[in-house]
């Protein structure tokens, strides 16, 4: 099925989905857009290229509660916290930050070890896609082409949502977003001349061209693998480099995590936070002993996870070529020129 | 205006000149990130890498950040701007490099922009001063255009916000905050190891980003940075989510040359003014 709106009738449909449940949007942030829980159907920004955070916080927000205590009291007293959802409509997502929750999957809902809360979150969401606007250039940073990701590919979305002109067009893709779509009375379904432009432009997405070089999966993981020590490419990409979090919050499939017991006065949970491998104390061990203690350590780390680790056991890159990472870095690294350059190092 | 192109040829000159003859190990410079408008900081460590510095509008980071990571005794040679230079001093003032370790090149800027909006931002976060206040090597001509700004204009608006208007201003922008730590990173004087907020045993602050942990991180790395803060903001460039951090150090910064009449990192000869006492010192905080 496919319908349609226009921008300016969006509103309509995003309190629609209010009612529904929780909608989760971009809204405009000082920063720039970012995916907010919206209880005004006006807050919806739809001028936005990409959000600053990616779409991770939804399904994996950047704290979650499991665990409430009493320090006063007995551990056995301990209430462990119910997720108690409403269902979700994930709203505006681009088809590379749609291919990242595939990624995420692996890892919280597939692997062996499933994880209750994103999985949760996961089923209980209704991702809405939307295609970049192939009338106007990409992002110098972004270069999901390079990972085979095109500007409007619909796979992964429940409803997918391509611009022509002032209108928008919504196609359901499964079965999931077809059942939402006829329940959103206030739009008018469309014709074939709709259908066929929604076709062409899915087509013409796979053409838009971002930043792109012919990355072979098992190339680049050997390649990694080889120049592991080869100390003077990892000193000359990490010499810039601050080793803040940026780059690992921002990014659409970076999932490691840290769980610790936080107290205020008498109160105490338990609960999960992002962590990074780009922190000094994210490798500290209880002897006081840190096994990487360099810069260029851990930005190997974080490198080597996405483009070789990750590939070695999973099959998949690790990266979908946000460019979110090149955007946030405060000193411009660049993790694109930084691959370019490791399948340029002779070893 | 600034001959950036001029000042990157002789940028190049000098560091391969003083990598060639050995007199420094390192250049710490800027060279081409992804395009033109991001450069990226760069530890030149040849006269060959030399060829790959560049100078231009973009090149903000401070580069007194990247000091302390060479082993002490090393020979660098950096970089500076007005910021970076000032920057140094503190550093030197603080006993954590060494003046004889160092070869500053200055570089007189004026017409720096912001990469993301093009924005020139001289009389936001340089201090107001063109030229660097400490250098061997002047890579270009001194800039003296008249009367600058004074750098505390840009506090006009939020002088006028009372108490309670602007610990209302402050929880809004720590509850945007991440905890990246971006700004810790890019501070060139945020050295501790570990910093405070890392510290388990006591542990400071909740990790978790929600306000009272903000608060206690950013509060206490406002006063860690009191009389130190040279104004380069890097913080705030630094920032994924546009926290402007830079007022709060100017604030203390105006406040403690108004109560010290010194301003941070202006000369090697200063004590810094947080471990300095003068009876005459003004007891205007005590009030």
């Amino acid at each position: 099925m496919l319908k349609k709106t226009t921008i300016e009738k969006i509103n309509e449909v995003a309190a629609a989905l209010i009612q529904k449940g929780t909608l989760i949007a971009p809204v405009k942030e000082d920063a720039g857009a970012n995916f907010r829980e919206i209880k005004d159907p006006r807050e919806i920004y739809l001028d936005y290229y990409n959000t600053v955070l990616s779409p991770k916080n939804v399904f994996l927000p950047q704290m979650e509660d499991f665990i409430k205590y009493k320090l006063t009291k007995s551990p056995s007293e301990a209430q462990q916290l119910e997720l108690n959802l409403k269902p979700a409509f994930l709203f505006g997502v681009r088809p590379c930050d749609i291919k990242s929750f595939e990624i995420m999957d692996i890892h919280f809902n597939a692997a062996g070890i499933i994880d209750p809360y994103w999985k949760a979150r996961r089923e209980n969401t209704t991702i809405i896609g939307y295609a970049f606007d192939l009338d106007s250039p990409p992002d110098q940073a972004d270069f999901y082409n390079t990972l085979f990701i095109g500007a409007a590919d619909p796979e992964g979305s429940d409803i997918f949502m391509v611009k022509r002109g002032n209108e928008l067009l919504l196609k359901g893709i499964t079965k999931k977003g077809e059942t939402l779509l006829e329940q959103l009375s206030m739009m008018p379904e469309g014709d074939d001349k709709d259908e066929k432009y929604f076709a062409d432009y899915v087509q013409r997405g796979k053409e838009k061209r971002t930043r792109f070089m012919p990355l072979d999966d098992e190339a680049v993981t050997q390649k990694y693998e080889d120049i592991f020590e080869n100390n003077d490419y990892w000193t000359k990409v990490s010499d810039a480099c601050l080793s803040c979090g940026i780059c690992t919050f921002v990014c659409p499939t970076c999932y490691c995590f840290d769980i610790c017991d936080e107290n205020l006065f008498s109160n105490g949970t338990r609960r999960r936070i992002w962590d990074a491998c780009m922190f000094t104390d994210f490798t500290l061990e209880a002897s006081g002993h840190n096994p990487r203690t360099k810069v260029s350590q851990r930005l190997r780390q974080k490198v080597c996870h996405k483009y070789s680790f990750h590939v070695r056991k999973y099959n998949v890159i690790s990266c979908v070529g946000c460019g979110r990472c090149t955007r946030s870095c405060p000193v411009n690294i660049d993790i694109y020129s930084m691959v370019e350059a490791a399948m340029k190092v002779q070893s | 205006m600034t001959n950036f192109k001029q000042i990157e040829e002789n940028l190049k000159w000098e560091a391969a000149r003083l990598l060639e003859a050995g007199s420094v190990s390192v250049v710490l410079a800027y060279t081409k990130g992804m395009d033109e408008k991001h450069p990226q900081p760069f530890a030149a460590k040849s006269a060959a890498d030399a060829a790959n510095i560049v100078f231009n509008e973009y090149c903000n980071h401070n580069l007194a950040r990247y000091i302390m990571r060479y082993t002490p005794g090393t020979k660098i040679a950096v970089a500076v701007k007005a910021a970076d230079s000032r920057a140094v001093v503190v550093l030197i003032q603080e006993e954590k490099i060494k003046r004889e370790d160092l070869v500053l090149l200055g570089i007189p800027a004026a017409g720096m922009k912001n990469q993301k909006t093009d924005e020139i931002i001289d009389d936001k976060t340089t201090g107001g001063l063109a030229n660097p206040v400490i250098c061997d090597i002047l890579l270009g001509e001194e800039i003296h255009t008249g009367k600058k700004a004074s750098p505390y204009d840009v506090l006009a608006q939020y002088e006028q916000m009372d108490k309670e208007a602007r610990w209302e201003f402050w929880k809004q922008q720590f509850a945007k905050c991440i905890r990246c730590y971006a700004c810790r990173k890019a501070c060139p004087l945020c050295y501790c190891d570990p910093c405070f907020i890392d510290q388990t045993k006591p542990r400071w602050a909740v990790k978790s980003p929600q306000e009272h942990g903000n608060l206690m991180y950013h509060l206490t790395r406002f006063q860690h940075l009191a009389g130190r803060c040279i104004d380069c903001g890097e913080c705030t460039r630094a920032c994924p989510v546009d926290i402007p951090l830079y007022l709060f150090h100017k604030k203390v910064a105006k406040d403690c040359e108004e109560m010290f009449q010194q301003a941070a990192g202006m000369n090697i000869e200063d004590k810094p003014v947080m471990v300095d006492f003068k009876v005459e010192d003004s007891d205007k905080i005590l009030e």
